[in-house]
């Protein structure tokens, strides 16, 4: 919900109790003045009929007179000096409902007989004032409504304008270009705050950023020297005649496992340039080509296992990726379906411009899914040629440039889906 | 052949030396860019063999200097560094080649040796080993004289077992030679075997000797 969204509707909640009990104030009040006013033309009344009364009485008539309105006739009662106020409700005939009176009552003397003088007057009913009030309380919350979300409309438009700048930056925000981030100073404080931190703050992740870029990138490439002093030393050592088989052996496993090291070192630092993006999208190789490159260099391979290779590509295919990444991912799957495909097995390769499914058979179980892109996880025994970085490379790959990576496992067939 | 080994590492630069003399090329050494610049002004070289990396300046730099110079020696560039924008610097800058550490000594020598044979000749000379006889420009191999139909792999694999006679070559050496970085990819080193197996089965066949000798499953030495 947008901020704006959310403090309009609290506003309006906070509203609704405030307009509800103006509404009863409101009423309250009417009805007291109303009370009021009514009493006081009652009182002026009844002093017009004592007036009149007194001076009607020529004939001396007994007066019985019963309207709703005005009423006298004669009673027993003593006579009384204040006449008395209260509220009545009245029966009415038309609409066959009980309306509010006020009534006036008073015992009065006159021609010496006593008179029992029953004034009463009509209120404004009072189901009619409540619904005039909430009405008027409609229309003014409606209106007051209707003013907040204009407002409100032209507060996001003007005021929040620099937050969602600021906002639209970090959402594209991409760690190789941090330092070409410029969050421009906003008037409104609170901005001019965060976009002052924000500021600060891809600075200080651009510095940490390459820093850390630098040190792997260093540290990998330090390590490749010595590495091959190393190698270089044992290949010179594998030279020597009189070496017997268990130390040529020896050299050759430890002459191994350097260049294993080597191999190992060479992925992490792909990994790491894969995960910094340090493979800019400058053209669209043709996937097609690199697919028929790697099959071309993995011949032998697929001859010496008898693979059945099925081929279901498309003329062209260009994938924006970087061309050393194309050949990385077409070699790690293709590969992969080699290593662990079982002699006379198959290899149904799959290409679209929009995916590359590549699919083999395999005596390995299927590969669970929470362990099949970690890295060094390696999914079989026997094959000591595998780092374990092949499919976490692909995956890296696939999260850095925005294209899925699928797996799936069916009748002993192993699939890879590369999808755009 | 003189070839210069531009290295500052001391360990590396005596292991490089020591298999490039002992398969007969006259090898002098500089350990950083002052040296190296002092070196290819000086003399001439055949085939230079330099780090990117070197104290003081760039490999790169010596290989400008060597564009200046219009000199002819064969340029190899070894560097720590497998970033492609280098790879392709150095050969842009025109160096002939571009060796990624760490690398089989075998490897470096067969370039230098293609570089050589390239260079001096134009390409116009024949490789010999007793009675082997390639013709690289045309690709043909002749044993006593009779030509020999080899495929590409046997081709490349008895051009690089002749560069590095007389020398243990590793299997994975091999490999990485014959399909490039990406053979880990897919396994094992047992089809080199098959490889090996035709090669020598053809070079009997023609009347030639048995050089690939196996040196107890390490690699195989050629002569």
């Amino acid at each position: 919900m947008k901020l704006l969204t959310k403090t309009t509707l609290y506003f309006l909640l906070i509203m609704l109790p405030v307009f509800t009990a103006g509404a009863f104030y409101l009423y309250t009040e009417f009805n007291q003045e109303i009370k009021y006013e009514t009493d006081e033309e009652l009182v002026n009344d009844k002093l017009q009929w004592m007036r009149y009364l007194d001076t009607a009485s020529v004939n001396n008539p007994v007066f019985s007179i019963k309207t709703p309105e005005f009423n006298l006739h004669p009673t027993n009662d003593a006579a009384q000096q204040t006449h008395h106020l209260k509220g009545v409700n009245i029966y009415q005939e038309p609409e066959n409902t009980y309306a509010p009176f006020r009534q006036l009552s008073q015992v009065i003397r006159l021609h010496n007989k006593n008179y029992e003088l029953v004034l009463r007057k009509s209120l404004i009913e009072k189901d009619d004032l409540v619904k005039n009030i909430i009405h008027v309380m409609l229309a003014a919350f409606g209106g007051l409504l209707l003013f907040v979300l204009l407002s409100n409309w032209l507060i996001s438009k003007s005021v929040w304008k620099p937050f969602y700048r600021s906002l639209d930056k970090i959402q594209k925000l991409q760690l190789n270009k941090l330092d070409a981030t410029v969050f421009e100073p906003a008037a409104t404080h609170e901005f001019k705050r965060l976009n002052t931190a924000l500021s600060a703050m891809t600075s200080r992740i651009h510095n940490d950023y390459t820093s850390i870029k630098e040190l792997t990138e260093d540290a990998a490439h330090e390590m490749q020297t010595p590495l091959a002093i190393a190698q270089s030393k044992l290949e010179l050592l594998l030279q020597d005649d009189t070496l017997s088989e268990t130390q040529l052996n020896s050299i050759l496993t430890s002459y191994d496992e350097l260049q294993r090291l080597s191999r190992l070192n060479h992925n992490l630092l792909l990994l790491a340039k894969i995960e910094n993006q340090q493979y800019p999208l400058t053209e669209q190789p043709d996937l097609c080509t690199v697919v028929e490159k790697y099959l071309l260099l993995f011949e032998e391979l697929i001859k010496e296992k008898e693979l059945h290779i099925h081929k279901e590509i498309t003329a062209t295919a260009p994938w924006p990726l970087h061309p050393a990444l194309t050949d990385i991912l077409v070699s790690n799957l293709l590969g992969n379906a080699i290593k662990y495909n079982y002699p006379q097995g198959s290899i149904t390769i799959q290409l679209t411009p929009e995916a590359f499914t590549i699919t083999n058979t395999s005596h390995l179980p299927e590969i669970p899914a929470n362990v099949l892109f970690q890295r060094f996880k390696k999914h079989n025994n026997g094959y000591t040629n595998s780092n374990g970085l092949g499919l976490a490379i692909v995956k890296k790959m696939a999260d850095s440039y925005h294209f899925h990576l699928t797996y799936y496992y069916a009748n002993d067939q192993h699939t890879f889906r590369v999808s755009r | 052949m003189k070839v210069l080994i531009i290295e500052d590492e001391p360990a590396l630069r005596a292991s490089i030396q020591e298999y490039l003399e002992h398969q007969g090329y006259i090898c002098e050494l500089a350990a950083d860019f002052p040296q190296a610049i002092d070196k290819v002004n000086e003399f001439d070289y055949d085939c230079i063999v330099a780090d990117i990396g070197l104290p003081k300046g760039s490999g790169l730099e010596v290989v400008k200097e060597l564009k200046l110079l219009e000199s002819k020696a064969g340029i190899i560039i070894i560097s720590a560094k497998d970033s492609l924008e280098d790879k392709l610097n150095g050969l842009e800058l025109g160096a002939d080649d571009y060796l990624t550490k760490p690398f089989h000594l075998s490897e470096l020598n067969a370039r230098v040796n293609a570089i050589l044979r390239r260079k001096n000749f134009d390409g116009n000379t024949t490789v010999n080993f007793q009675e082997i006889t390639i013709k690289p420009a045309s690709k043909t191999v002749l044993v006593h004289h009779k030509s020999l139909t080899l495929t590409g792999k046997e081709y490349q694999l008895l051009l690089y077992f002749i560069a590095n006679q007389h020398r243990v070559v590793t299997k994975s050496a091999l490999a990485g030679h014959l399909w490039g970085d990406e053979y880990d990819q897919a396994g094992s080193y047992d089809f080199i075997y098959t490889h090996i197996k035709n090669l020598r089965k053809k070079m009997l066949e023609a009347g030639g000797e048995d050089y690939i000798k196996t040196v107890y499953g390490t690699g195989y030495r050629f002569g």
